[in-house]
């Protein structure tokens, strides 16, 4: 049949009679009404329900689940928060906690492990993002034209706990982390970051810097930041591999720029350091002692400059840092800083930076003088400053374009020079960055997938890799740290949209400790915050002491602040030999005694002669058998190590403290690990007087890590 | 006849089409890391990661602020006391040991402390420091990371 015949018998066909054209059109209308229901049935999640109820059947409980089952869409609604939520009508087993851990579950059926918010309630889309109300895969799951928040991976999920708990939350650490560093790392000076605050120490000052180092120093510090090379050309020390992490970022600088930038910087010298004269008689006595450099460095173990500051020191051949990171890093420190400047800054830090956070010491001429030998002859790299010679004169041009520079490059949101105000907002707005949409983003000519964790992860690697003319400078992060600070700034997605949504975030606390008279002087000297915590404020490094006046006699306070006596063996870490003079070290201890009290320990109500023999006989054997205290604590030479050394718990502790911390030690101090007992009243006073019983004057005791065996290294641990 | 088979032809030509619209379904992504919530490294095999969930992170943030102490052979702030104390008690991981016990065992233990199980009066009891979903997490962190590996036993309705 040719193809007109054809035609013509398919015209004959059809039209030929009305009743045909009447039963064709109406077949055509009964099979376009059909495709609506035809694709229904064939919908993605009625493949899964249907495999659910097929997967039901094959288990013994499956009639009890079949029970909870009904067919059809599944929505969970939250209009406080906006959210609508049909996840559960594929993942319909997700809150069945008799599936929980059962083997052979198929996906999507997975059980949701237990978490804080009832999976029920809240639904998946709060902490897990993607497109709620899609019922289809892809649409649910991935970025689509008309919805370009794809689904968080569960790498950053803590970033949604953030989204509405902006105080502490112990549950997120990575969190928690990511929030620290962007505080640490001052990122709120040139961003908006809500709630995020500005680091108690930012970099340093820089009005009299030009006294301070040399002109080839700084440049070399601008061109590659906290490096030490050995004398091969190495590095050995990346300020940036290690786990301190570096506050300093490497700028992108043209040589000009270098140049500018350092002779701006070294002309700084605002208010020369009046050089002080060390006793000549200290120094005749001492420089021509062979022991002296030793002796030096004996003393700079001795104030336990450790506890702020690392030294690189070579263990079984590779370079580590060992010390704190309060302080910097002072391996090379003697080639950095010129002589007068660091005798004056270590009798008065505090003359030269207002806000440091270093102590001031009592000094003798002769440890100054032992310890700065020491310093600058033995903490030195004569090769330092090899590839920042011949610099000459600072020119005027030079000077000028640096001072452009500084303010620029926001050199000046961090470092103070007096007379210099920092631009503001030198970078954009982040409080909504964790909400944005890949389209709203500049990729570049990266070659990256374009989402927005990508992007945030490229930008904080590289900032010139999606924008060459980014001002923002290059931090080094390892991996951790890199997605901790992703997961705080995905957590950003602005304010909350409904008023009741407001209701839910939890304010971050403000805390702040204000001393005033004698003690704030002196506390401001010895810089007690920079590890202590008062009332919420201060470092983490040594024990809270918002409670010391409860805890400790004054006699003992004054004791200890003149002797620092470790109470915790196993620590590294120390409190610094300050020399304390007789009226600071009472000046403190008054303070802290009438002060800084717990308000349900009196430490005057506990006396001491209410304790009889009998009671701490019975409280020695329950110390030793009955609750086995001795596993954690040391007295005299045997126990264990966890908690403090309790052989002068009797000088240390006042009786009202010790029964207070019996009873309940989360009360007093939140984080501690001392299991809180069960102990009835006799019980509690019993210890008590066990604990009054003993008694230790305080004299430089024998190491106790020495009676004690290491840690067994069986490869186990870690 | 003709019609008949020009009729059924349409009609599943038609049908063809229609469930041909249907996108296939995805496949869920397989990477254990990038499902896990946290990660532990093998105790007995550095180089081995264990995929952790929510419950078991949890129960690890909580073991290596309260526990690590005594049971681990290595702890953050240097070396454990756990070599001090006779009985020896068992590192986290030991599955020989823990892996006999029931869940309902060793929340109790923690719960009471040794001296109320019949064991060692070392073991502080932590029922009145930690919540009963805090010693879960705990235990669901012990299972997770336990050589050999933990099985759970065979319970009513599973396969």
């Amino acid at each position: 049949m040719s193809a007109r015949g054809t035609v013509a018998w398919l015209r004959r066909f059809f039209f030929d009679s009305p009743a045909h054209r009447f039963a064709w059109a109406s077949l055509l209308l009964l099979i376009t009404l059909a495709i609506a229901p035809t694709k229904d049935f064939f919908n993605e999640w009625r493949h899964y329900q249907r495999h659910y109820v097929k997967f039901l059947s094959t288990r013994q409980d499956g009639a009890v689940l079949q029970g909870h089952f009904t067919w059809g869409i599944q929505q969970i609604w939250l209009p406080e928060l906006g959210v609508v939520d049909r996840c559960t009508t594929c993942h319909l087993a997700v809150s069945e906690k008799s599936l929980q851990g059962a083997s052979a579950v198929p996906e999507p059926f997975r059980v949701h492990s237990p978490v804080g918010h009832n999976v029920k309630d809240w639904g998946c889309v709060v902490c897990h993002r993607g497109q709620g109300p899609a019922t289809e895969v892809a649409e649910a799951h991935r970025a689509t034209r008309a919805w370009e928040q794809p689904l968080l991976p569960v790498k950053f999920i803590q970033a949604s706990c953030g989204s509405c708990h902006q105080s502490v939350l112990l549950e997120a650490p990575q969190l928690m982390r990511g929030r620290q560093l962007l505080a640490d790392l001052n990122c709120q000076s040139c961003h908006r970051l809500p709630g995020i605050e500005s680091p108690a120490m930012l970099g340093p000052d820089l009005t009299n810097i030009g006294t301070k180092v040399s002109h080839e120093w700084i440049y070399k510090w601008l061109k590659e930041p906290r490096t030490i090379l050995d004398k091969d050309g190495n590095v050995t020390v990346n300020g940036y591999e290690t786990e301190d992490e570096p506050r300093m970022p490497k700028f992108r600088l043209t040589e000009t720029e270098l140049r500018a930038l350092s002779a701006y910087l070294t002309v700084q010298r605002a208010a020369p350091v009046g050089a002080y004269k060390i006793d000549p008689r200290v120094v005749a006595a001492w420089s021509k002692n062979p022991d002296l450099i030793s002796q030096g460095e004996l003393r700079f173990r001795q104030m336990f400059c450790s506890t702020c500051h690392s030294l690189a020191v070579v263990r079984a051949g590779e370079t580590k840092l060992i010390g704190g990171d309060i302080g910097p890093e002072l391996t090379k420190v003697g080639s950095k800083v010129k002589t007068d400047w660091l005798i004056a800054w270590l009798r008065d830090p505090q003359g030269y930076l207002p806000h440091t956070r270093m102590p001031r010491y009592g000094w003798s001429d002769e440890d100054l003088y032992k310890v700065t030998q020491y310093i600058t002859t033995k903490l030195t790299d004569s090769d330092l400053l090899t590839t920042a010679q011949n610099l000459g004169q600072a020119t005027d041009e030079e000077i000028q374009l640096g001072r452009l520079l500084f303010l620029e490059k926001g050199c000046a949101s961090c470092h103070v020079i007096e007379g210099l105000n920092p631009q503001k907002d030198l970078g954009p707005d982040l409080s909504a960055l964790g909400g944005k949409n890949a389209s709203e983003l500049e990729f570049g000519a990266a070659k990256i997938p374009h989402n927005l964790v990508s992007y945030i992860q490229a930008k904080l690697q590289d900032p010139a890799s999606v924008n060459p003319a980014a001002r923002m400078p290059q931090y080094n992060w390892n991996q951790a740290d890199l997605d901790a600070i992703t997961t705080a700034l995905l957590s950003l997605k602005g304010a909350p949209a409904t008023s009741a949504l407001q209701n839910l975030v939890v304010p971050r606390k403000e805390v702040s400790f204000h001393p005033a008279g004698q003690f704030a002087e002196v506390y401001q000297r010895y810089k007690c915050y920079a590890c202590h915590k008062f009332n919420g404020y201060g470092g983490d490094l040594a024990p809270d002491l918002s409670y010391e006046g409860s805890r400790a006699p004054r006699q003992w306070l004054v004791d200890f602040l003149k002797n620092p006596q470790t109470l915790r063996p196993t620590l590294i870490l120390r409190m610094p030999q300050f020399n304390m003079s007789d009226k600071d070290a009472a000046t403190l201890a008054d303070y802290m005694s009438m002060v800084l009290q717990h308000p349900e320990v009196n430490p005057a109500q506990g006396d001491g002669n209410q304790f009889t023999p009998a009671m701490a006989t019975l409280g020695k054997q329950l110390y030793e058998v009955k609750y086995q205290c001795r596993s954690c604590h040391t007295i005299g030479g045997s126990g264990g190590y966890v908690g403090p050394n309790l052989s002068n718990a009797g000088g240390w502790l006042t009786p009202a403290w010790i029964e207070a911390w019996l009873s309940n030690p989360q009360a007093l101090v939140p984080d501690t690990i001392e299991p809180r007992r069960n102990f009835t009243y006799e019980e509690v006073k019993a210890l008590t007087a066990y604990l009054m019983t003993l008694r230790q004057s305080i004299k430089p005791q024998k190491s106790a890590s020495a009676t004690r065996s290491p840690a067994r290294a069986t490869g186990a641990g870690r | 006849m003709r019609l008949r088979v020009c009729f059924s032809a349409l009609l599943w030509m038609t049908l063809a089409g229609v469930s041909g619209c249907r996108k296939h379904a995805e496949t869920a992504k397989s990477d254990p890391l990038l499902a896990a919530y946290d990660t532990e490294a093998d105790w007995t095999d550095a180089q081995r990661v264990i995929p952790l969930n929510y419950e078991q992170a949890q129960g690890k943030r909580i073991f290596y602020q309260e526990c690590v102490w005594c049971h681990a052979d290595a702890t953050p702030a240097g070396p454990s006391n756990r070599s001090n104390l006779t009985p020896v008690p068992p590192v986290l991981n030991d599955g020989a040991t823990l892996d006999a016990e029931s869940d309902e065992y060793i929340q109790n233990i923690i719960t009471l402390g040794g001296a109320a199980m019949g064991k060692s009066a070392m073991m502080p009891p932590y029922g009145r420091m930690l919540s009963a979903e805090e010693i879960r997490s705990l235990i669901a962190f012990t299972r997770a990371i336990a050589q050999p590996p933990y099985q759970p036993p065979a319970r009513a309705g599973s396969q």
